[in-house]
């Protein structure tokens, strides 16, 4: 979506939680999508954005045995991606590949290249290694945080360490420092908790109930975003983690994802449950911030809000920006709407 | 030339003609005509030509002629040559001594410079001289004439000084004492002076007058019959006199500070006696005696100041001193009278006597508030400089917020106390009044009886109360001690934006008429106010509804629900979400005013209550149980196209201050969240029947607490919705089987409630 302009829809047939950039497609802005059907064949969608910017087309749709819980595309390559599925009773998550020439039939099926079965719980989430050709994966339970070392081309994946959180502490989620590739961020019931992978210890945590989702600002160090169910959106300096840095209101109910800009540091995306799709202009430099704080709270008090659109007629749930043209993004609400 | 020539010596006239001859190089232009008119014979003129005439010789004469001629020739030429030797040799010497003269000139020309130099020097060093000379006479001459002025007035004074005593007698006989000391004063320093000489007799006279003067003096000032003006002009002659002022200073001062004490004691009697008098209803005029006293005193006081002022211009300080001292004091009362009353009502600890107290106090307050104000003013109409004004004020600011500070500290402790001594219900009731009272108390009186004074101090002062009271508020807000004070809180601010503020602009502009209002803007602090008072509804309903949502998360996130059992009752947790929604109803209820349209009266008798319930919910439950069946055949498609034709309700709405409004945005909100728990989870059938029957069984309270019926139904629609479609085996409960488990349901909270109302009367 650009500017104010309005967006660009495309309807999933099913319902659908969960969109991601394609990071490694530099040719194009793609992005993947899952659904989230319990009785239906599921699909895993490719999406193009037309050269035009114009129109959002399907490159490519791909039958998933499971309903799609957490999808995220590989950084370095862009025909392989990761999904957390459910089979209504059980959690497992999987490595895929698209199979190649992809986009000429119309459901093929995916090419599994590893399944990521050390886990028991329910499954969150799947994280790849942010820093590109590294083929490091994290999946998270509810209480295991598990790095796994991918081999494509033998298609296997193998645990590296496996590191249990504790009963007390059901993780919800997490994200990888994209400044510090051993450190990440899981959100747990009561708080953030900051691993470090070389150890797999836990070794900072900001106290933060029900933190639904966080995003590390991919320009700024320190600088983590989180989205929590009761009070909107808080920014954080890691090095201060007594009180956040800014707070955004947020929505009107759950704030159910942020995401930073790639590269505009201030700006800030969020979904949640009202339906809504909001951009927030926060400036969170900390440093900055000090000095400038009279000044710029007075700017910002006026409007830190800087789009709202409310299109959706169902809660968000998916959203991603996209890498290659940092002024698009791709939101996707519960009814298996995407819009751009 | 010839006729004239003629009678001259032939010789001297050719010599002067060879002289003219000689000395004008062009003869030709002086002699034009004699040369014309002379023969060629004659041998002096310019056309003389030698052959010619030596021919006309030849043929004229003779021999002896022209021998005579020659001879004669020859001697004119001998003649003429001496002639010419002479004039040549004249010349020439005369050429020479001129050339000499000119050497000797020359050299002495080199030596004239220096000369003249010199010169100049020495005229002017004779010049300087005699300008001196001219000075050192003058000095010499002014000096003469000056002593021959003082001269003249030595005579003079002489004269007076002679007189002196005489004039000091008759002065002191006609009282005129200023002119006495006016004339001593005069003569003082002669009289140190030379008093030993021969003015020694008339100083003794003249200091035995003035004595007898200062003692006169000294008698005039002491009397108090006397006007004040005149014992200021004896006190300022008096220090003309040099007479020790010190100790009369201190003396008068002493007598102020008498008078002074008498003032500090006086309000503090008033202040005894409004508290002796406070219960009774009569303390108006109980108030109003000490006052009046008091304001005499004050007056007097003043008045003393500005004399002493008049007789000691000079010692302002220490009347400063006082006179701050005498506000300091006041203010200090005033606070221990505050702390007094406080603490007095604390002690009492009876909520409806207190809250009974606060009008009074505030009245009390404002009176001797402005009673001081009455002082300060006057005393600063005495003394501008001492910046009166600006200490009151100050000392006000101070004990207007040491008393809005007690109320809140006694405010809170009353709640404190209120919450330990009673049970929820009447903690409530007990609450939402004290705080108005104390709201109206605090809020109301004090600000109109503050601006019934009609000071400009008062202006300040409401800034800062109204900025203290807000902090008073963020405390609160800070401490999170109860979600309903929150809403009480809110309730206040909106009361203060309605009423409060226009309240106070009102008085404003009816006591500065000039419109000198600037400094209280009404618009900014609605503004701020009603900020205030909707952040502070919206945290109330953010704490009600996480405290419902946590509620909720615990049941949806503890049991496997794709192993659920079948329903057999309704869940707990309906009870516990209808009891916190409960609470809310009744905090509101108690605090917030009532909307202004409400589709359904809230009737507290239970059998009417079941019936209608009852009614209501078979009617749903058929049509529930018919669009469940459809979609329990339907695929998801149509329940998109369903939701195609569905009016999209507006779900979050702006929330306003009615209990309607309130209410409903919480159920909202709870139901939202319910929703979107359902939709993490997945259900078997069982499951999926107990969702139904619990969303069944809440249809019926929720729409009766609610105003928007719509929204509810489609959030509760939207839970069933989402619930089946997280259902692995979509089958609904039959509506009888539903219907009779609410019953059963309806039918134990009643016997539930029976009993503990049998309880109750039991106990």
């Amino acid at each position: 979506m650009q500017g104010g302009s309005s967006g660009i829809g495309y309807g999933l047939k099913y319902q659908a939680r969960c969109i991601s950039d394609v990071k490694a497609d530099t040719d194009h802005t793609s992005f993947l999508t899952g659904t989230l059907s319990l009785k239906e064949e599921n699909e895993v969608h490719l999406l193009r954005l037309s050269s035009g910017g114009s129109e959002l087309v399907c490159e490519g749709l791909f039958s998933h045995p499971n309903e799609i819980w957490d999808l995220a595309s590989c950084p370095f390559d862009q025909r392989i991606f990761s999904t957390v599925f459910s089979t209504g009773e059980s959690f497992g998550a999987a490595i895929w590949q698209i199979p190649e020439p992809y986009g000429q039939s119309n459901s093929s099926t995916l090419d599994c290249v590893a399944s990521l079965d050390a886990h028991v719980g329910k499954i969150n989430c799947v994280l790849w290694c942010p820093s590109g050709k590294s083929d490091k994966l994290i999946s998270m339970d509810e209480q295991n945080l598990v790095l796994w070392s991918l081999d494509s081309s033998k298609k296997s994946a193998e645990v590296v360490s496996k590191e249990s959180a504790g009963m007390r502490h059901s993780l919800s989620g997490g994200a990888w420092n994209p400044h510090d590739v051993n450190s990440v961020a899981a959100t747990s019931e009561s708080s953030i908790q900051f691993w470090d992978l070389r150890t797999m210890k836990n070794v900072n945590s900001i106290e933060r109930a029900h933190v639904r989702n966080v995003d590390y600002n991919t320009k700024r160090e320190h600088i983590l975003v989180t989205a929590d169910d009761e009070s909107g959106i808080h920014i954080w300096d890691l090095r201060k983690a007594k009180a956040p840095v800014q707070e955004l209101p947020g929505h009107t109910h759950w704030t159910w994802a942020v995401r930073c800009n790639p590269e505009y540091e201030e700006l800030i995306l969020s979904v949640g449950t009202d339906s809504a799709v909001n951009l927030w202009f926060a400036s969170a430099s900390s440093e900055k911030q000090a000095s400038e704080r009279s000044a710029e709270a007075s700017r910002q008090r006026v409007n830190p809000l800087l789009n709202s659109y409310t299109d959706y007629e169902d809660s968000v749930y998916g959203l991603a920006w996209s890498s290659r043209e940092p002024w698009f993004f791709a939101s996707l609400s519960y009814d298996g709407r995407v819009l751009n | 030339m010839a006729t004239e020539a003629a009678p001259m010596d032939e010789k001297a006239k050719r010599m002067r003609d060879l002289l003219s001859s000689f000395y004008t190089p062009d003869p030709s232009i002086s002699t034009p005509t004699s040369s014309i008119s002379t023969s060629f014979d004659n041998i002096n003129g310019p056309s003389f030509d030698a052959d010619q005439y030596m021919d006309l010789m030849i043929k004229k004469s003779n021999l002896d002629v022209l021998l005579q001629r020659h001879v004669q020739m020859a001697a004119e030429i001998k003649n003429l040559d001496t002639d010419l030797q002479m004039l040549v040799y004249e010349n020439y010497n005369k050429f020479i001594s001129a050339t000499d003269t000119i050497k000797r000139m020359k050299s002495n020309i080199f030596g004239m410079e220096g000369n003249m130099d010199q010169l100049l020097h020495k005229i002017m060093s004779v010049q300087s001289r005699s300008d001196g000379v001219n000075t050192s006479l003058f000095e010499k001459r002014e000096h003469i004439e000056k002593l021959h002025r003082t001269r003249n007035l030595l005579r003079k004074v002489q004269q007076f000084i002679y007189d002196l005593p005489a004039r000091l007698q008759k002065c002191i006989k006609s009282e005129a004492y200023g002119d006495a000391v006016r004339f001593y004063t005069g003569a003082m320093p002669i009289l140190k002076v030379y008093g030993d000489t021969s003015f020694k007799d008339c100083r003794r006279a003249s200091e035995e007058a003035i004595e007898t003067i200062i003692k006169n003096l000294q008698t005039k000032l002491f009397s108090d019959s006397e006007s004040i003006q005149a014992r200021a002009e004896a006190a300022v002659l008096l220090k003309q006199l040099d007479v020790p002022v010190d100790s009369l200073k201190d003396k008068l001062l002493e007598k102020l500070e008498q008078s002074l004490d008498g003032l500090q004691i006086n309000p503090d009697e008033a202040s005894k006696l409004a508290e002796h008098n406070v219960s009774s209803k009569d303390e108006e005029s109980n108030n109003q005696g000490p006052a009046k006293i008091h304001e005499d005193a004050v007056r007097g006081f003043s008045e003393a100041m500005r004399a002493y002022r008049e007789i000691f211009p000079d010692s302002e300080e220490r009347l400063f001193k006082l006179a701050r001292a005498l506000t300091t004091t006041h203010f200090e009362n005033m606070e221990l009278y505050i702390r007094k009353r406080v603490s007095a009502a604390d002690f009492l600890g009876i909520f409806r006597e207190y809250s009974a107290f606060p009008p009074a106090d505030v009245l009390l307050l404002s009176n001797s508030l402005r009673i001081i104000w009455e002082d300060v003013v006057l005393m600063d109409e005495v003394l501008p400089e001492a910046a009166l004004s600006d200490l009151s004020a100050e000392a006000a600011q101070v004990t207007l917020k040491q008393f809005v500070a007690r109320t809140f500290s006694h405010l809170q402790q009353d709640i404190s106390d209120t919450l330990l001594k009673f049970d929820i219900n009447q903690k409530e009731v007990v609450d939402g009044e004290v705080l108005k009272v104390v709201l109206e108390a605090s809020g109301k009186a004090e600000f109109r009886q503050l601006l019934d004074e009609n000071t400009g101090i008062f202006v300040k002062m409401n800034d800062l109360l109204i900025g203290w009271i807000q902090k008073g508020f963020q405390d609160f807000f800070s401490e999170k001690i109860h979600a309903g004070l929150i809403l009480v809180l809110a309730q206040l601010s909106v009361v203060i934006e309605q009423k409060v503020i226009p309240r106070i602009a009102e008085e404003i502009t009816a006591s500065f008429s000039g419109g000198n209002s600037q400094a209280f803007i009404p618009g900014e602090l609605c503004r701020v106010f009603h900020a205030a008072s909707e952040k502070l509804l919206q945290h109330y309903i953010d704490t009600r509804t996480q405290k419902i949502s946590n509620v909720l998360r615990k049941r949806f996130k503890t049991p496997n629900w794709v192993k659920h059992k079948e329903p057999r009752e309704v869940h707990m947790y309906v009870d516990m979400l209808l009891q916190q929604l409960e609470e809310v109803g009744k905090e509101v209820k108690q605090i917030l005013p009532q909307g202004t349209f409400r589709k359904h009266k809230r009737s507290d008798s239970n059998g009417s209550n079941t019936t209608t319930s009852s009614r209501s919910t078979t009617l749903h439950s058929d049509k529930m149980a018919r669009s469940n069946s459809q979609r329990a055949r339907s695929q998801l498609f149509e329940t998109h196209l369903a939701k195609l034709f569905k009016q999209k309700v507006e779900i979050f709405t702006k929330v306003e201050f009615t209990q309607e409004s309130v209410v409903t945005t919480t159920v909202k909100l709870c139901l939202k969240s319910l929703q979107e728990y359902v939709r993490l989870q997945t259900f078997n059938r069982s499951g999926f029947q107990q969702i139904q029957l619990d969303i069944q069984f809440l249809k019926a309270p929720l729409k009766e607490t609610v105003e928007d019926e719509a929204a509810i139904d489609f959030l509760l629609d939207e839970v069933i919705v989402a619930a089946s479609e997280r259902c692995l085996d979509v089958t609904p409960l039959e509506p009888p089987i539903l219907d009779k488990l609410i019953q059963a349901k309806l039918a134990k909270s009643k016997e539930h409630n029976n009993n503990n109302n049998k309880t109750t009367v039991s106990s």
